[in-house]
Protein backbone atom coordinates (compact mmCIF):
# COMPACT_ATOMS: atom_id res chain seq x y z
CA UNK A 1 0.00 0.00 0.00
CA UNK A 2 1.26 3.23 -0.86
CA UNK A 3 -0.19 6.55 0.69
CA UNK A 4 -0.01 10.15 -1.12
CA UNK A 5 -1.77 13.04 0.81
CA UNK A 6 -3.20 15.91 -1.94
CA UNK A 7 -4.24 19.06 -1.89
CA UNK A 8 -2.53 20.27 1.56
CA UNK A 9 -2.94 21.94 3.60
CA UNK A 10 -6.40 23.26 2.90
CA UNK A 11 -8.74 21.06 1.54
CA UNK A 12 -6.18 17.81 1.88
CA UNK A 13 -7.29 14.48 0.17
CA UNK A 14 -5.72 10.86 1.08
CA UNK A 15 -5.00 8.57 -1.72
CA UNK A 16 -4.45 5.14 -1.07
CA UNK A 17 -3.34 3.05 -4.08
CA UNK A 18 -3.70 -0.95 -2.34
CA UNK A 19 -2.39 -3.87 -3.51
CA UNK A 20 -4.43 -6.87 -4.26
CA UNK A 21 -5.69 -8.40 -0.80
CA UNK A 22 -5.50 -5.27 1.09
CA UNK A 23 -8.09 -3.63 3.37
CA UNK A 24 -8.39 -0.37 5.00
CA UNK A 25 -10.86 1.04 7.81
CA UNK A 26 -12.50 4.23 7.30
CA UNK A 27 -14.97 6.96 9.15
CA UNK A 28 -18.16 5.92 7.52
CA UNK A 29 -19.00 8.94 4.72
CA UNK A 30 -15.32 9.60 4.29
CA UNK A 31 -15.45 8.05 0.51
CA UNK A 32 -14.76 10.02 -2.11
CA UNK A 33 -14.12 8.28 -5.21
CA UNK A 34 -12.39 4.26 -5.71
CA UNK A 35 -11.98 2.18 -8.20
CA UNK A 36 -14.63 -0.35 -9.61
CA UNK A 37 -13.97 -3.29 -8.24
CA UNK A 38 -13.23 -2.17 -4.88
CA UNK A 39 -15.48 -4.14 -2.49
CA UNK A 40 -16.92 -1.79 0.23
CA UNK A 41 -19.07 -3.04 3.54
CA UNK A 42 -19.19 -1.82 6.73
CA UNK A 43 -18.08 -3.27 10.07
CA UNK A 44 -18.87 -3.54 13.71
CA UNK A 45 -14.75 -4.23 14.24
CA UNK A 46 -14.15 -7.07 16.49
CA UNK A 47 -12.01 -7.74 19.08
CA UNK A 48 -11.43 -4.44 21.75
CA UNK A 49 -14.35 -1.58 20.86
CA UNK A 50 -15.94 -4.12 18.32
CA UNK A 51 -18.91 -5.63 18.40
CA UNK A 52 -22.26 -3.92 19.62
CA UNK A 53 -21.30 -2.72 22.35
CA UNK A 54 -17.85 -1.01 21.04
CA UNK A 55 -19.85 0.23 18.10
CA UNK A 56 -22.81 1.96 20.52
CA UNK A 57 -19.64 3.71 22.41
CA UNK A 58 -18.57 4.84 19.13
CA UNK A 59 -21.34 6.50 18.78
CA UNK A 60 -21.79 8.16 21.99
CA UNK A 61 -18.38 9.67 20.69
CA UNK A 62 -19.60 11.35 17.70
CA UNK A 63 -17.85 8.77 15.69
CA UNK A 64 -20.07 6.61 13.32
CA UNK A 65 -21.47 3.37 14.83
CA UNK A 66 -20.04 1.76 11.67
CA UNK A 67 -16.64 1.76 10.31
CA UNK A 68 -16.56 1.52 6.33
CA UNK A 69 -14.04 -1.43 5.30
CA UNK A 70 -12.67 -1.47 1.78
CA UNK A 71 -11.12 -4.59 0.22
CA UNK A 72 -8.82 -4.11 -3.31
CA UNK A 73 -9.37 -8.44 -4.05
CA UNK A 74 -7.40 -9.89 -6.51
CA UNK A 75 -6.08 -6.37 -8.31
CA UNK A 76 -4.20 -2.94 -7.42
CA UNK A 77 -6.82 -0.40 -6.32
CA UNK A 78 -7.36 3.28 -5.91
CA UNK A 79 -9.33 5.09 -3.23
CA UNK A 80 -9.63 8.36 -2.15
CA UNK A 81 -10.67 9.16 1.80
CA UNK A 82 -11.27 12.95 2.64
CA UNK A 83 -12.55 14.71 6.01
CA UNK A 84 -15.86 17.17 6.12
CA UNK A 85 -13.95 20.13 7.07
CA UNK A 86 -11.72 22.12 5.28
CA UNK A 87 -8.13 21.13 6.76
CA UNK A 88 -5.11 18.65 6.61
CA UNK A 89 -4.74 15.07 6.79
CA UNK A 90 -1.15 13.60 9.17
CA UNK A 91 -0.43 10.35 8.85
CA UNK A 92 0.59 8.98 12.09
CA UNK A 93 2.73 5.46 12.59
CA UNK A 94 1.38 3.21 15.41
CA UNK A 95 3.85 2.68 18.46
CA UNK A 96 3.81 0.35 21.16
CA UNK A 97 2.61 3.42 23.52
CA UNK A 98 -0.56 4.19 21.38
CA UNK A 99 -2.04 7.12 20.61
CA UNK A 100 -5.20 8.90 21.59
CA UNK A 101 -7.60 11.38 18.82
CA UNK A 102 -10.50 13.09 19.08
CA UNK A 103 -13.24 11.58 18.38
CA UNK A 104 -13.63 14.00 15.37
CA UNK A 105 -10.22 13.27 14.26
CA UNK A 106 -10.06 9.99 12.88
CA UNK A 107 -10.12 9.67 9.75
CA UNK A 108 -8.75 5.96 8.44
CA UNK A 109 -6.82 3.02 9.77
CA UNK A 110 -4.85 0.01 8.17
CA UNK A 111 -6.24 -3.06 9.23
CA UNK A 112 -4.24 -4.33 12.42
CA UNK A 113 -4.90 -0.91 14.32
CA UNK A 114 -7.53 -1.49 17.19
CA UNK A 115 -10.23 1.56 17.93
CA UNK A 116 -11.39 1.95 20.82
CA UNK A 117 -13.83 4.97 23.63
CA UNK A 118 -11.43 5.69 25.85
CA UNK A 119 -11.58 5.94 29.19
CA UNK A 120 -10.52 9.50 28.59
CA UNK A 121 -14.23 10.23 27.53
CA UNK A 122 -16.13 10.16 30.85
CA UNK A 123 -13.55 12.91 32.20
CA UNK A 124 -14.30 14.74 29.35
CA UNK A 125 -17.74 14.90 29.35
CA UNK A 126 -18.07 17.33 32.33
CA UNK A 127 -15.87 19.79 30.11
CA UNK A 128 -18.89 21.37 28.65
CA UNK A 129 -16.97 20.88 25.19
CA UNK A 130 -18.58 16.82 25.31
CA UNK A 131 -15.32 15.59 23.39
CA UNK A 132 -14.65 11.63 23.40
CA UNK A 133 -11.37 10.04 22.74
CA UNK A 134 -10.59 7.43 20.65
CA UNK A 135 -8.04 4.81 22.20
CA UNK A 136 -6.08 3.93 19.52
CA UNK A 137 -3.85 1.01 19.40
CA UNK A 138 -2.18 -1.57 17.36
CA UNK A 139 -0.42 -2.01 14.57
CA UNK A 140 -0.26 0.28 11.42
CA UNK A 141 -1.09 3.40 9.94
CA UNK A 142 -3.70 5.76 11.48
CA UNK A 143 -5.00 8.42 9.62
CA UNK A 144 -6.07 12.01 11.59
CA UNK A 145 -7.55 15.15 10.41
CA UNK A 146 -7.50 18.57 11.47
CA UNK A 147 -10.06 21.81 11.43
CA UNK A 148 -6.80 23.97 9.78
CA UNK A 149 -3.71 23.30 10.06
CA UNK A 150 -2.14 20.84 12.57
CA UNK A 151 0.93 21.14 14.71
CA UNK A 152 2.93 19.41 16.74
CA UNK A 153 4.27 19.97 20.10
CA UNK A 154 6.64 18.33 22.20
CA UNK A 155 5.62 18.08 25.83
CA UNK A 156 8.27 17.76 28.21
CA UNK A 157 6.55 18.73 31.25
CA UNK A 158 3.44 20.98 31.28
CA UNK A 159 1.49 22.47 28.00
CA UNK A 160 -1.72 23.69 28.33
CA UNK A 161 -4.34 23.40 25.06
CA UNK A 162 -7.73 24.51 24.36
CA UNK A 163 -10.60 21.43 24.24
CA UNK A 164 -11.13 22.47 20.41
CA UNK A 165 -7.93 22.52 19.76
CA UNK A 166 -6.84 18.84 20.36
CA UNK A 167 -6.43 16.45 18.01
CA UNK A 168 -4.26 13.43 19.10
CA UNK A 169 -1.98 13.05 21.72
CA UNK A 170 0.68 9.96 22.60
CA UNK A 171 -0.64 8.01 25.37
CA UNK A 172 2.38 8.63 27.47
CA UNK A 173 0.79 11.69 28.52
CA UNK A 174 -1.49 12.48 30.49
CA UNK A 175 -4.08 15.20 31.17
CA UNK A 176 -6.11 16.77 33.38
CA UNK A 177 -9.05 19.10 32.81
CA UNK A 178 -8.20 22.35 34.35
CA UNK A 179 -8.91 26.16 33.83
CA UNK A 180 -6.58 28.38 32.06
CA UNK A 181 -5.82 30.69 34.43
CA UNK A 182 -5.70 30.70 38.34
CA UNK A 183 -8.97 32.44 39.27
CA UNK A 184 -12.34 30.72 38.26
CA UNK A 185 -14.18 33.78 37.65
CA UNK A 186 -11.25 34.70 34.93
CA UNK A 187 -11.35 31.46 33.79
CA UNK A 188 -15.14 31.67 32.75
CA UNK A 189 -15.28 35.35 31.48
CA UNK A 190 -11.88 34.76 29.54
CA UNK A 191 -13.54 32.98 27.13
CA UNK A 192 -11.29 29.81 26.60
CA UNK A 193 -13.27 27.85 28.55
CA UNK A 194 -11.95 24.59 30.19
CA UNK A 195 -8.03 23.81 29.17
CA UNK A 196 -6.69 20.29 29.17
CA UNK A 197 -3.28 20.56 30.89
CA UNK A 198 -1.08 17.87 29.51
CA UNK A 199 1.98 16.50 31.56
CA UNK A 200 5.09 14.48 30.68
CA UNK A 201 6.82 13.09 27.74
CA UNK A 202 5.57 12.85 24.31
CA UNK A 203 3.80 14.14 20.91
CA UNK A 204 0.98 16.39 21.27
CA UNK A 205 -0.71 17.55 17.84
CA UNK A 206 -3.09 20.34 17.67
CA UNK A 207 -5.24 22.35 15.07
CA UNK A 208 -4.72 25.95 14.64
CA UNK A 209 -8.72 26.42 14.68
CA UNK A 210 -11.35 25.43 16.99
CA UNK A 211 -14.33 23.82 15.02
CA UNK A 212 -16.96 25.02 17.76
CA UNK A 213 -15.65 28.51 18.00
CA UNK A 214 -16.07 28.71 13.63
CA UNK A 215 -19.30 27.29 14.31
CA UNK A 216 -20.14 29.42 16.55
CA UNK A 217 -19.83 32.06 14.66
CA UNK A 218 -21.54 31.51 11.76
CA UNK A 219 -24.20 30.05 13.75
CA UNK A 220 -25.41 32.17 15.80
CA UNK A 221 -26.45 34.64 12.53
CA UNK A 222 -28.52 31.39 10.97
CA UNK A 223 -32.34 30.96 12.14
CA UNK A 224 -32.59 28.96 14.43
CA UNK A 225 -33.50 24.82 14.35
CA UNK A 226 -37.27 24.60 13.82
CA UNK B 1 9.97 38.05 21.97
CA UNK B 2 9.75 35.89 18.90
CA UNK B 3 6.66 35.04 16.51
CA UNK B 4 5.48 33.97 13.11
CA UNK B 5 2.52 33.68 11.42
CA UNK B 6 2.43 30.27 9.95
CA UNK B 7 -0.63 28.03 8.15
CA UNK B 8 -0.89 31.28 5.48
CA UNK B 9 -3.16 32.49 4.62
CA UNK B 10 -6.06 30.09 4.75
CA UNK B 11 -5.56 29.39 8.23
CA UNK B 12 -3.12 31.58 9.32
CA UNK B 13 -2.23 31.22 13.30
CA UNK B 14 -0.24 33.08 15.61
CA UNK B 15 3.13 31.03 16.87
CA UNK B 16 4.90 33.21 20.12
CA UNK B 17 7.49 32.46 22.22
CA UNK B 18 7.52 35.29 24.95
CA UNK B 19 10.88 35.42 27.34
CA UNK B 20 10.65 36.00 30.80
CA UNK B 21 8.93 39.38 31.78
CA UNK B 22 7.09 39.74 28.26
CA UNK B 23 3.52 39.85 27.83
CA UNK B 24 1.05 39.77 25.51
CA UNK B 25 -2.61 40.68 25.23
CA UNK B 26 -5.38 38.91 22.93
CA UNK B 27 -8.92 38.52 22.45
CA UNK B 28 -11.14 36.39 24.48
CA UNK B 29 -10.78 32.87 23.49
CA UNK B 30 -7.89 32.83 21.19
CA UNK B 31 -5.89 30.86 22.85
CA UNK B 32 -5.31 27.59 21.20
CA UNK B 33 -2.55 26.36 23.53
CA UNK B 34 0.35 27.45 25.58
CA UNK B 35 3.17 26.40 28.16
CA UNK B 36 1.93 25.46 31.33
CA UNK B 37 3.80 28.15 33.36
CA UNK B 38 2.25 30.35 31.25
CA UNK B 39 0.48 32.74 33.34
CA UNK B 40 -2.82 34.24 32.06
CA UNK B 41 -5.25 37.09 33.82
CA UNK B 42 -8.57 38.32 32.33
CA UNK B 43 -9.78 41.67 32.20
CA UNK B 44 -12.16 44.21 30.73
CA UNK B 45 -10.93 45.33 27.38
CA UNK B 46 -10.09 48.68 27.95
CA UNK B 47 -11.48 49.62 31.47
CA UNK B 48 -15.12 48.36 32.61
CA UNK B 49 -17.72 50.75 30.47
CA UNK B 50 -15.78 50.86 27.39
CA UNK B 51 -15.78 47.35 27.57
CA UNK B 52 -19.47 46.99 28.30
CA UNK B 53 -20.10 49.38 25.26
CA UNK B 54 -17.92 47.31 22.92
CA UNK B 55 -19.61 43.82 23.92
CA UNK B 56 -23.45 45.44 23.62
CA UNK B 57 -22.90 47.48 20.72
CA UNK B 58 -19.51 46.87 19.11
CA UNK B 59 -19.45 43.26 18.52
CA UNK B 60 -16.45 42.22 19.82
CA UNK B 61 -15.58 40.86 23.29
CA UNK B 62 -15.99 42.13 26.72
CA UNK B 63 -12.96 40.43 27.99
CA UNK B 64 -9.46 40.23 26.82
CA UNK B 65 -6.48 37.88 28.36
CA UNK B 66 -3.12 38.73 28.77
CA UNK B 67 -0.85 36.43 28.83
CA UNK B 68 2.61 36.95 30.37
CA UNK B 69 5.86 34.84 31.29
CA UNK B 70 7.14 34.82 35.32
CA UNK B 71 9.06 32.41 34.91
CA UNK B 72 12.77 32.30 34.04
CA UNK B 73 12.65 30.89 30.36
CA UNK B 74 10.90 31.33 26.88
CA UNK B 75 7.55 30.16 26.93
CA UNK B 76 5.36 29.39 23.95
CA UNK B 77 2.65 30.32 22.94
CA UNK B 78 -0.09 29.82 20.20
CA UNK B 79 -2.89 33.02 19.10
CA UNK B 80 -5.55 32.01 16.62
CA UNK B 81 -9.18 33.19 14.99
CA UNK B 82 -12.28 31.61 15.24
CA UNK B 83 -12.55 32.24 11.10
CA UNK B 84 -10.77 30.57 8.85
CA UNK B 85 -8.72 33.09 7.24
CA UNK B 86 -5.27 35.52 7.11
CA UNK B 87 -4.17 37.96 10.17
CA UNK B 88 -2.04 40.51 9.60
CA UNK B 89 0.98 42.08 12.01
CA UNK B 90 1.39 45.53 11.95
CA UNK B 91 3.63 47.62 13.93
CA UNK B 92 2.26 51.46 14.84
CA UNK B 93 4.19 54.11 15.89
CA UNK B 94 3.27 56.61 18.08
CA UNK B 95 0.51 58.32 17.54
CA UNK B 96 -0.21 56.22 14.61
CA UNK B 97 -3.80 54.42 14.70
CA UNK B 98 -6.29 51.98 13.28
CA UNK B 99 -9.66 51.39 13.38
CA UNK B 100 -10.92 47.71 13.36
CA UNK B 101 -14.35 46.47 12.43
CA UNK B 102 -16.12 44.37 14.73
CA UNK B 103 -14.02 40.76 15.29
CA UNK B 104 -11.49 41.90 13.57
CA UNK B 105 -8.65 42.30 16.35
CA UNK B 106 -6.63 39.22 17.54
CA UNK B 107 -3.87 40.47 19.87
CA UNK B 108 -1.58 43.35 20.77
CA UNK B 109 1.25 44.27 22.58
CA UNK B 110 3.69 47.18 23.88
CA UNK B 111 1.85 50.37 24.31
CA UNK B 112 -0.99 49.92 22.24
CA UNK B 113 -4.14 51.04 23.53
CA UNK B 114 -7.29 49.97 22.79
CA UNK B 115 -10.64 52.57 22.76
CA UNK B 116 -14.01 52.29 22.05
CA UNK B 117 -15.31 55.41 20.02
CA UNK B 118 -18.89 56.30 18.22
CA UNK B 119 -19.45 55.20 15.09
CA UNK B 120 -22.45 56.83 14.35
CA UNK B 121 -26.04 55.46 13.71
CA UNK B 122 -25.24 55.47 9.89
CA UNK B 123 -22.46 52.57 10.57
CA UNK B 124 -25.37 51.16 12.60
CA UNK B 125 -28.12 51.02 10.47
CA UNK B 126 -25.57 49.43 7.87
CA UNK B 127 -25.31 46.63 10.45
CA UNK B 128 -21.60 47.53 11.28
CA UNK B 129 -22.21 48.80 15.15
CA UNK B 130 -22.64 52.19 16.83
CA UNK B 131 -19.58 51.69 18.06
CA UNK B 132 -15.90 51.20 16.67
CA UNK B 133 -12.74 49.99 17.75
CA UNK B 134 -9.86 52.05 17.60
CA UNK B 135 -6.24 50.88 18.36
CA UNK B 136 -3.57 53.53 19.05
CA UNK B 137 0.44 52.75 18.66
CA UNK B 138 3.50 52.57 19.52
CA UNK B 139 3.22 48.39 19.52
CA UNK B 140 2.33 45.59 17.37
CA UNK B 141 -1.04 44.80 16.65
CA UNK B 142 -2.24 41.46 15.04
CA UNK B 143 -5.86 41.29 13.35
CA UNK B 144 -7.86 38.68 11.04
CA UNK B 145 -10.68 38.53 8.69
CA UNK B 146 -12.33 35.70 6.95
CA UNK B 147 -10.40 34.67 3.68
CA UNK B 148 -7.36 37.05 2.15
CA UNK B 149 -6.51 40.54 3.32
CA UNK B 150 -5.76 43.45 0.80
CA UNK B 151 -4.43 46.04 1.61
CA UNK B 152 -5.09 49.37 -0.31
CA UNK B 153 -4.37 52.96 -0.26
CA UNK B 154 -6.96 55.49 -0.25
CA UNK B 155 -6.52 58.69 -2.04
CA UNK B 156 -9.82 60.76 -2.33
CA UNK B 157 -12.61 58.50 -2.98
CA UNK B 158 -13.14 54.87 -2.50
CA UNK B 159 -15.81 52.81 -2.53
CA UNK B 160 -16.29 49.38 -0.17
CA UNK B 161 -18.53 46.49 0.31
CA UNK B 162 -19.24 47.10 4.04
CA UNK B 163 -19.17 43.26 4.57
CA UNK B 164 -15.37 43.20 3.18
CA UNK B 165 -13.80 46.20 5.22
CA UNK B 166 -11.77 44.48 7.99
CA UNK B 167 -9.27 48.11 9.27
CA UNK B 168 -9.19 51.41 7.76
CA UNK B 169 -7.31 54.82 8.81
CA UNK B 170 -9.14 57.01 11.31
CA UNK B 171 -8.39 59.86 9.53
CA UNK B 172 -11.17 58.23 6.35
CA UNK B 173 -14.42 59.40 6.67
CA UNK B 174 -17.06 56.46 6.05
CA UNK B 175 -20.24 57.60 4.49
CA UNK B 176 -22.66 54.39 4.04
CA UNK B 177 -24.90 54.91 1.08
CA UNK B 178 -26.94 53.06 -1.20
CA UNK B 179 -24.87 51.22 -3.92
CA UNK B 180 -27.25 52.50 -6.72
CA UNK B 181 -30.28 53.70 -7.00
CA UNK B 182 -33.21 52.55 -4.34
CA UNK B 183 -33.92 49.47 -7.46
CA UNK B 184 -30.64 48.26 -8.55
CA UNK B 185 -28.79 48.51 -4.98
CA UNK B 186 -31.97 45.66 -4.26
CA UNK B 187 -31.37 43.56 -7.41
CA UNK B 188 -27.73 43.97 -7.60
CA UNK B 189 -27.42 42.28 -3.94
CA UNK B 190 -24.58 44.77 -3.19
CA UNK B 191 -27.45 46.64 -0.34
CA UNK B 192 -25.52 49.42 1.42
CA UNK B 193 -21.70 50.22 0.31
CA UNK B 194 -19.42 52.34 2.13
CA UNK B 195 -17.94 55.45 0.66
CA UNK B 196 -14.74 56.36 2.06
CA UNK B 197 -13.33 59.81 1.77
CA UNK B 198 -9.60 61.31 2.73
CA UNK B 199 -6.08 59.85 2.58
CA UNK B 200 -5.59 56.40 4.34
CA UNK B 201 -5.18 52.87 4.52
CA UNK B 202 -8.09 50.22 3.92
CA UNK B 203 -8.14 46.45 4.55
CA UNK B 204 -10.19 44.21 2.90
CA UNK B 205 -11.49 40.83 3.10
CA UNK B 206 -11.55 38.64 0.09
CA UNK B 207 -14.83 36.98 1.63
CA UNK B 208 -17.38 38.10 4.26
CA UNK B 209 -19.36 35.92 7.04
CA UNK B 210 -22.50 37.67 5.85
CA UNK B 211 -21.98 35.93 2.58
CA UNK B 212 -22.13 32.67 3.74
CA UNK B 213 -24.23 32.72 6.32
CA UNK B 214 -26.83 34.28 3.23
CA UNK B 215 -26.05 31.13 0.84
CA UNK B 216 -26.54 28.79 4.25
CA UNK B 217 -29.99 29.87 5.12
CA UNK B 218 -32.32 29.14 2.42
CA UNK B 219 -30.70 25.32 2.36
CA UNK B 220 -31.27 25.28 6.01
CA UNK B 221 -34.50 22.93 6.72
CA UNK B 222 -36.41 24.02 9.50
Amino acid sequence: MKLDILKQPDSAVAHIMMDPHEEMNAEAGAMIAMSGHVQASTTLRQGKGGGIMGGLKRMLAGESLFLSVFRSGGAAADLYLAPKLMGDILPYMLTPTGLVVQSTGYLASTPGVDIELGFQGLRSFFSGESIFWLNISGDGLVLINSFGGIYEVDVDGEYVVDTGHVVAFEKNLTFSIGKPSSSWLGSFLGGEGLVLRFQGRGKLYCQTHNPGAFGRLVGSQLPPRG
Amino acid sequence: MRYEIRHKPSFATLFLQLQPGEHLTAEAGAMASMDGAMQMVTAFSGGFFPALLKTFLGGESLFVNTFSNQSDRPLDLVITQACVGDMIRLELKAGESLCLQPGAYIAHMGGVTMNVQWAGFKSWFSGEGLFKLKIQGPGLLFFGAYGGITERRVQGDFIVDTGHLVAYSPQLKMNIQLSGGLLGSITSGEGFVNRMTGQGKIYLQSRSIGGLVNFLRPRLRG
